[in-house]
């Protein structure tokens, strides 16, 4: 079973421009996808309806990594997935063209805070996306599964984008 | 012998607009006059999958404008799917061409996979609920209609295209649904008897409708904006953009909340169906 993310345009380009604004002290930045899921015949869809933006104050200054949230910004995105009632994909971008991928710090931590959120939403398949200008990549922790799976992502506009339908790309 | 669509002259749509193409999934709700003109266009363009949906089998009133369909059909009461997948399969044979006789509402599961919805129903209320379903999934959906009016003693006939895409203005903010036409609808139930339809005004809008999906799917061009909605004037032969458009909101707020996306209800029954 494939898992989609699906996202307007009008949402992505949001997105992007405030992922790519400049951080006093973060070499770049990351939000959180608010998604419903919904199971269709072929595919786990994680439909994304908003933004969960980290605040500046809530980076720590880390030099060993391009953002790090600090406590009380993963308890406010705990808190959002909370009241909300949503999947939480966390996001952030590469700035380059062409198929982006994880970097060993990203697998790392996915892997320790993605699930996470289990504790305050323990049915809902959270993630982690990353993306590039023109493609994207992704995993999604299921209930009940020891380890992610892949992630397609589809941006839902006028040109539509999908990752799976060229070989670079959207 | 030829075995495979040769779409060369095609190629101005995009290095990868043949794997595009080939790699989309189009759901046809409806494949009488508007639906069976679309189906056939797909297959033409190379679309390599399709979800068709249909209750109904043909009958002789339905002669007039269902392409594809054949006198022997209607001796035969061919179901308008198998007539769909047989016109579709007769211009390219590879195309993946599933197949229901059912109402829409009854293969939704399979209506979610899709990327575009192209809704060629006739009533209103049959379009608002597609457009409810397609909002929640956030699949695009393209619309079309017809009608033919009687006035003073002659007849009008006028339809519309509309793209609803998600996140952007939808058939409330454009005035194609309202409740009181809702309202009027539902109290005609029953009583109309068919409504008067040809197959050009159907072949017009079935074409300009195919031409909104190739835009969505492989433009050819980035610089003019589709407009959301196009009438189409039988009587004076012409299809124009609506003179609601510069009027409109950017985004809908008819379908804005969170709580309208995804499975109504996710348990986790669901997510034990998912792994299993």
């Amino acid at each position: 079973m494939r898992t989609i993310l699906k996202l307007t345009s009008t949402l992505y380009d949001d997105l992007v421009r405030r992922l790519r604004e400049p951080h006093d002290f973060a070499a770049e930045r990351v939000a959180f996808l608010k998604c419903r899921p919904a199971l269709s015949a072929t595919s786990l869809l994680l439909l994304a309806g908003g933004v969960h933006h980290v605040v500046d104050g809530d980076y720590v200054d880390d030099p060993s990594a391009g953002a790090t949230i600090g406590r009380s910004g993963l308890r406010k995105a705990l808190q959002t997935a909370y009241t909300e009632a949503v999947s939480m994909v966390h996001v952030h971008l590469h700035e380059h063209r062409g198929r982006p991928g994880f970097s060993r710090t990203d697998l790392r931590e996915n892997a320790l805070f993605v699930p996470d959120f289990w504790n305050v939403q323990p049915s809902l398949p959270h993630g982690a996306v990353v993306f590039s200008f023109d493609s994207a990549i992704g995993q999604c922790w299921i209930p009940g599964s020891s380890s992610p799976s892949g992630v397609e992502v589809a941006i839902i506009g006028n040109p539509m984008r999908c990752t799976w339908k060229v070989t670079n790309g959207y | 012998m030829v075995t495979k669509l040769n779409l060369q002259r095609q190629s101005f749509l995009g290095a990868d607009s043949e794997i595009v193409l080939d790699r989309s999934r189009s759901a046809l709700v409806g494949l009488g006059g508007g639906g069976s003109h679309i189906a056939q266009q797909l297959a033409h363009i190379g679309l390599g999958h399709f979800l068709v949906i249909d209750p109904d089998f043909i009958e002789d009133t339905n002669l007039n404008r269902l392409v594809g369909a054949t006198l022997e059909d209607v001796g035969l009461g061919t179901a308008k799917v198998d007539i769909a997948e047989r016109v579709i399969k007769s211009v390219n044979p590879s195309a993946d061409v599933v197949k229901r006789l059912a109402s829409w509402t009854e293969v939704t599961a399979e209506l979610c996979d899709v990327d575009v919805i192209f809704a060629c129903v006739d009533s209103m209320g049959c379009r608002s609920e597609l457009e409810g379903f397609a909002r929640r999934f956030l699949i695009p959906l393209i619309d079309i209609g017809m009608d033919v009016h009687e006035l003073s003693g002659e007849f009008s006939i006028s339809g519309q295209v509309m793209l609803s895409m998600p996140s952007k203005p939808c058939m409330r903010c454009l005035g194609l649904v309202t409740d009181d036409g809702l309202a009027k609808e539902a109290a005609r139930y029953g009583a109309a008897g068919g409504k008067p339809q040809v197959v050009w005004p159907n072949g017009t809008l079935a074409s300009v409708a195919v031409g909104f999906f190739m835009k969505i799917v492989t433009p050819w061009e980035t610089q003019k904006a589709t407009p959301l909605l196009l009438e189409y004037d039988g009587d004076l032969q012409t299809v124009t953009p609506s003179n609601k458009l510069p009027h409109l909101p950017a985004n809908c707020k008819h379908f804005d909340s969170l709580n309208e996306l995804g499975d109504p209800f996710w348990t986790p029954l669901t997510v034990r169906e998912l792994l299993a």
